[in-house]
């Protein structure tokens, strides 16, 4: 076994050893495990082979927007950013979806595709300040990441009510049909469920971060400023402009999926509440390894156990508050799998060594 | 490896800790929200009956709020204490309506035939769902569904349920008018929505009634819509300047406001003044307590969510499910009414509400639910409004 091949398997052997003691808190806490994991493993594609593909579409709604904050925090990782301030960016970036959905009156199909456009442009602009701050006063990115997301949050709430106010105040004014990235080619095939033309959105956004990444030399540059900033530096490269673009990519991506949330999804902004979704989005570009093929999966999983969770918590009398600490002790296994990754190293080294 | 090793033993200690944490929380649910169905064992004629699998979304908040959600799971919950039925609640992800469709689509998926919801956060989801599973019985409380025009769209599989939230309020103000002090009343109401507005128009007419027919002489000198349903610190500043102004009675119809104004009755009650709350929806005598036994919440207005519920199940069991059209819960069908602590209220308080509730019920008296039976009703009670007071 290689330490390439370790780096492969250490996600799926943290996944394994999350459902594993998931299944045993519900065991030590008197439930029937072997029912709730078969419908927590039955809620995320429940029908699929009866042709129902509605339970697999939940599934890839729930996943549309965390392929999306995943990858924004993936992407200021490999600059060696932590953007925490997804949750703010997507928010924002939502806002102006809606706002646009809304306001603009353009023809059907074009209008939500603008609107999801212009919502990744806005999240970009957001996560500008974090990344110029940082670059030119190097003022950490954590912090101001935090301090964004509670500006944003009462700047859409502030925005909404003079703008675009619902018919309740903790809410905004719904977007029109037209306007919803709910297309009726997708509808068609999985009835009932919420997925969304974002779906496509998150896909085509990996392979364009994925391209750009691997394949320019703008994307090798962001990683050298990632590997080593000084480096980076002594080379020629322009690391305070790099950081900027950097966090203004993820910004962007954060947007894009706010876009996909709000106007796909649903159909409405919820005020006074930062979405979590940008949090969870950590969670998944750790599982994901940071690499946007890693993150497809992790978002994968991530979107079938919210939605297998909601199906134990109805088809078992295991309460909802247990299924949530379930998924929760998956999620956290998973998210720490660089632990089972060094562990294996470590054993690699030491089997290596006794064998000689 | 030996950090593994440690670890290792925390994970362990700490899945343990949650383990035991929720174990315990799980009891606590059990003993409050299912403590009356653990006295009833099976009996005979359960095993006979047609079975239903029942179940409730739940709005915002837990099961045992104290108010929409608890009040509707324990008439599902009675219900299953008397009869052979399946419950199950389940808490949405959260408050939008896919987040609500997918909580029902879950529920449908897991076999449940019958699913109530409480609230008007569950109009569109409801519209939607009615369509896609025909079979389904649904009820909805305090809404009718619709396409996110407002225009009420009720299919054969579904039924609204909504209150006479006036000739709650017309008691509440019969009763206050019977127990002031000051003879001065307040109403303050969250928004202006019907359900909300129903109730002022209601205790004004409440106390009108009382003055003509006990020779009350009180009046409703501040009528307020707060605005919002969860304000709590707005509600302590409006009750504090009210109880200042000489109110006695403060009747509230606006969710947090009124756990504001409750707080604030409170402190003045613990500290000896003579002033009181009405709460509503349900029972707040328990919310109300400012030490063992005293409670500042002098009645309630409430509405029978959980009768409602068992009603709405019993009908589905028996096929006299009536879908297509809202239901109305009145005082005629015990749907509305005070709660039944009653010990702040003397015998003729008692005696003059009984009277009143025969005379709604059987029709002699039309409590005014529109401004301008409102109006109409205060001119034939010789009731002049206080400047000031808009309804």
């Amino acid at each position: 076994m290689s330490e390439d091949s370790i780096k492969r398997i250490s996600p799926l052997i943290s996944i394994i050893l999350g459902l594993l003691l998931g299944y045993l808190l519900l065991l030590l806490v008197g439930y029937d495990g072997n029912s709730g994991f078969k419908y927590l493993f039955q809620g995320g594609i429940k029908g699929i082979t009866e042709g129902k593909y509605r339970r697999i579409g939940d599934t890839l709604a729930q996943m549309t927007p965390l392929m999306l904050t995943g990858a924004s925090v993936a992407f200021a990782f490999r600059t060696g950013l932590f953007n925490i301030g997804a949750s703010g960016q997507m928010l924002f970036g939502g806002f102006v979806a809606v706002l646009v959905g809304i306001t603009v009156d353009l023809p059907p199909v074009i209008l939500p595709l603008v609107a999801t456009l212009l919502a990744g442009v806005a999240g970009g602009l957001y996560g500008f300040l974090p990344g110029y701050l940082k670059a030119k006063y190097n003022i950490h990115e954590v912090v101001i990441g935090i301090m964004m997301n509670y500006v944003s949050v009462y700047l859409v709430q502030y925005l909404v009510k003079i703008l675009i106010p619902g018919k309740y105040v903790i809410e905004s004014a719904h977007i029109p049909k037209e306007a919803s990235l709910k297309m009726s080619f997708i509808s068609n095939i999985f009835r009932g469920s919420p997925l969304n033309a974002g779906f496509f959105v998150g896909v085509i956004a990996l392979i364009v971060i994925y391209v750009i990444l691997e394949k320019t030399t703008f994307g090798f540059e962001l990683k050298a400023v990632g590997f080593n900033k000084d480096a980076a530096k002594y080379s020629g490269m322009k690391v305070n402009k790099n950081i900027i673009y950097s966090m203004m990519i993820s910004g962007c991506l954060a947007g894009l999926a706010g876009a996909t949330f709000y106007i796909g999804y649903t159909n409405h902004i919820k005020l006074g509440t930062v979405p979590t979704l940008g949090f969870d989005g950590i969670a998944v570009s750790l599982l994901g390894k940071n690499s946007p093929i890693g993150i497809f999966f992790s978002s994968f999983l991530f979107g079938y156990l919210k939605n297998g969770g909601s199906f134990m918590a109805s088809s078992t009398d295991i309460p909802r508050e247990l299924v949530d600490i379930v998924i929760a002790i998956i999620i956290y296994f998973s998210a720490i799998s660089f632990v089972i990754e060094k562990f294996l190293n470590k054993l690699l080294v030491k089997m290596k060594k006794e064998g000689k | 490896m030996k950090k593994f090793i440690t670890l290792f033993a925390m994970a362990t200690l700490s899945t343990v800790l949650l383990a035991s944490c929720s174990s315990k929380d799980e009891v606590v649910k059990e003993d409050k929200i299912a403590s009356d169905e653990k006295v009833k064992d099976k009996d005979e004629n359960k095993d006979k009956e047609k079975t239903l699998k029942v179940a409730m979304v739940t709005d915002s908040g837990t099961i045992d709020d104290k108010s929409f959600n608890q009040g509707t799971w324990e008439g599902i919950k009675k219900y299953e204490a008397d009869h052979n039925i399946e419950t199950q609640y389940l808490k949405p992800e959260g408050e939008t309506t896919q987040h609500y469709m997918s909580a029902i689509h879950n529920l449908v998926d897991s076999g449940y035939e019958m699913i109530i919801t409480p609230g008007y956060k569950f109009e569109e989801a409801i519209y939607e769902a009615q369509e896609i599973y025909p079979d389904i019985k649904f009820t909805i409380i305090d809404g009718n569904p619709h396409a996110g025009d407002y225009v009420p769209d009720i299919a054969e599989n579904t039924s609204s349920i909504f209150y006479s939230e006036h000739e709650a309020g017309f008691y509440a103000g019969i009763v206050s008018a019977l127990e002031s002090n000051t003879r001065s009343l307040a109403f303050i109401g969250g928004m202006e929505m019907p359900a909300v507005q129903k109730f002022g128009w209601g205790f004004t007419a409440g106390a009108a009634y009382a003055n003509e027919v006990y020779g009350t002489a009180a009046k409703v000198t501040d009528y307020i819509y707060e605005g919002s349903y969860d304000n709590v610190a707005g509600g302590k500043t409006l009750a504090a300047s009210l109880y200042d102004s000489g109110v006695d009675i403060i009747f509230t119809a606006a969710g947090g406001v009124g756990v504001g104004v409750i707080d604030e009755g409170k402190t003045r009650r613990a500290s000896g003044n003579d002033i009181w709350v009405v709460g509503v929806d349900i029972d707040q005598f328990e919310d109300g307590k400012y030490n063992n036994e005293d409670s500042v919440i002098l009645t309630s207005a409430v509405k029978e969510l959980g009768n409602s519920a068992y009603d709405s199940i019993d009908s589905v069991i028996n096929g006299t499910f009536e879908g297509g059209k809202s239901l109305i819960f009145d005082s005629k069908n015990n749907g509305v009414g005070l709660s039944s602590s009653d010990e702040y209220l003397s015998e003729k308080t008692k005696e003059a509400y009984e009277v009143a509730f025969e005379k709604v019920t059987n029709g002699t008296i039309v409590v005014p639910s529109s401004v301008y039976e409102l109006e109409a009703f205060l001119e034939d009670h010789g009731y002049t409004t206080p400047s000031g007071v808009e309804y």
